[in-house]
């Protein structure tokens, strides 16, 4: 009765007294027993529900394990952090909490965030829904596949570049990067402070709206959040509304054909629902890349200086290959001699991607393009890919850069491997509304081709 | 010496600036793949950024200030502050000598 539901389809069963709260926590409790082990989506399960006859309303979600939960152990996949019990509660987590949610578990991610496969996770990788031999991308690697696979009915990730969409489109669901300043990040554990986002991962655009209304808005302990009022974005993804939409050759170079076959299938429905589409140009994304590596390494450096296992967790012999790698980058690029050549350069590279959005911005209201380059990569092939796999996010990064926010949604299945194919929509800072709002109409009119109900289908009751 | 190259001497400082201590194997590899990373962000040499000022965040950022005297909301009770630690003494945290008597 509840496989596949969504998260505002479950809140209105459970406002209508049609199902409790109990039900619906053991429902999702049951089906993690039955498929985690597989999947090995979430480190840590909440078992600890005590149900009273006086129940509140509940309604499960899945929280990315780099969210402080209080009294939850919070580890970040790292064994630095493996018995770390946060005393406080995350702003995400905290507000959740007030809306109703519970926190039904902790998902697994690279370690730190630190990847784009969840294969750098010290507590092991997690494997793709729709081929266990594959990675389903990262670095919120396991709040995708808990939701592709139906372990949640919605989950929370945070990106810094890519980490919510890349692992959304190729486990084949819908997740949403907030513009930078628009979600609270205290309580969550810092990689690179400004670039970080928290954001959800869902069935429907409707539970993304649902969730980014709830966690968004300003928070007093994290002074990079926004005074600008939050929209009824429920509300107003429903509203009839024609857009341009920018499309770029720049983000089409080295792109699988299958992948572009979809991106053009979809721009022809886009057409024909009467939207209008721009050929515009836009900076090569390579040098989002360059950018992001410097800037992410140095910030990582400098975040990662705080775990030295005097106040909590192990000390730094515990820290992983690919961390120490980062931080040691991270380094480099702020040490004597080569902060003009790299950080600063990076920083000022930083200025023209923005500004060539806010150019492109002037005549399109929204870009289109691929998620990823290519389907779910097999587990343990990244290392074959120059660069660690980093290219896997190269789509996504000039908007993580930029702040701006973008959502990434299924669109088809390749035919060589039955793998999802992501598309995404990019918009300006702080109109979270527009991308949401274009992504229900395209649901609307296409169901993403089926993606989302047949993923759950793999994995019955 | 080759554009982009890094002596392990250089792995190794950069390493003991971080804290981190490293085998002879992880030297090697790191050095190999911290060169490769270099080469490949020296793409952002093809811009040109003159009379370009640098972007640390993205969003216009202002100073928050709390009111002194303002209960902070945040405060940890000492059984919080230690709840994760094994170096604890007399609500202290015990760290490494610094100095030599």
């Amino acid at each position: 009765m509840l496989l596949g539901k969504s998260l505002v389809s479950i809140f209105k069963l459970l406002n209508d007294k049609k199902i409790s709260s109990k039900e619906v926590i053991d429902y999702f409790l049951k089906r993690i027993e039955k498929y985690n082990q597989k999947l090995n989506a979430y480190l840590t399960v909440n078992k600890s529900y005590k149900f009273k006859k006086d129940d509140k309303l509940r309604v499960p979600i899945a929280i990315k394990d780099n969210f402080c939960t209080k009294n939850i152990k919070t580890t970040a996949s790292s064994k630095v952090l493996e018995n770390f019990i946060p005393p406080y509660e995350s702003t995400v987590t905290k507000r959740l909490l007030d809306a109703s949610f519970f926190i039904l578990g902790k998902t697994n991610l690279d370690a730190w965030a630190h990847g784009s496969s969840t294969e750098t996770s010290d507590f092991g990788p997690t494997k793709n829904p729709w081929d266990l031999s594959r990675s389903p991308g990262g670095s919120s690697g396991g709040s995708a596949a808990v939701v592709s696979s139906y372990l949640a009915p919605a989950a929370i990730g945070s990106e810094t570049a890519g980490s919510i969409r890349q692992p959304s489109a190729w486990s084949g669901i819908i997740g949403l990067k907030p513009t930078y300043g628009r979600v609270s990040r205290y309580g969550l554990i810092a990689m690179a402070s400004s670039l970080d986002c928290p954001g959800p991962l869902t069935l429907t655009t409707e539970d993304a709206a649902f969730i980014l209304k709830i966690i968004a808005g300003k928070d007093k302990f994290d002074a990079t959040t926004v005074e600008f009022e939050v929209p009824d974005y429920f509300s107003k993804i429903k509203e009839k509304k024609k857009f341009i939409i920018g499309i770029t050759e720049e983000y089409l170079e080295g792109v699988d054909d299958e992948i572009k076959e979809a991106f053009y299938q979809l721009i022809k429905i886009l057409e024909k629902m009467g939207h209008q589409i721009k050929k515009i140009k836009l900076l090569s994304p390579k040098y989002a890349i360059s950018v992001y590596t410097v800037i992410q390494r140095a910030e990582v450096s400098s975040n990662l200086a705080r775990y030295d296992g005097l106040r909590y967790g192990n000390d730094r012999t515990f820290f992983g290959s690919e961390a120490k790698r980062r931080i040691m980058l991270g380094a480099y690029v702020l040490s004597y001699g080569y902060y003009d050549a790299y950080y600063k350069k990076a920083q000022k590279v930083r200025t023209l991607i923005i500004e060539d959005f806010k150019k492109v911005f002037k005549e399109v209201d929204l870009i289109l393009a691929p998620t990823t380059p290519i389907p779910a990569l097999k587990l343990g092939e990244f290392e074959k890919y120059p660069f660690f796999g980093e290219i896997m996010d190269i789509l996504a990064e000039p908007a993580a850069i930029s702040g701006i926010c973008a959502i990434s949604f299924p669109f088809g299945l390749t035919k060589k491997n039955n793998l999802p194919i992501g598309l995404q929509l990019m918009g300006r800072w702080f109109e979270e509304e527009n991308i949401l709002n274009l992504t229900y109409q395209i649901e609307k009119e296409t169901d993403f081709l089926g993606v989302i109900k047949n993923g759950i289908k793999n994995y019955p009751d | 010496m080759k554009k982009n190259s890094l002596t392990n001497e250089a792995v190794i400082h950069l390493a003991r600036l971080a804290g981190l201590s490293l085998t002879e194997e992880e030297i090697k590899k790191y050095k190999r793949q911290l060169e490769e990373t270099i080469s490949y962000i020296d793409n952002l040499n093809e811009l040109n950024t003159t009379n370009i000022s640098p972007t640390s965040h993205a969003i216009l950022l202002t100073n928050v200030f709390f009111k002194d005297g303002k209960k902070n909301e945040r405060a940890l009770n000492l059984g919080e502050v230690f709840q994760n630690t094994k170096n604890k003494e007399n609500n202290y945290f015990k760290v490494k000598k610094i100095f030599d008597e």
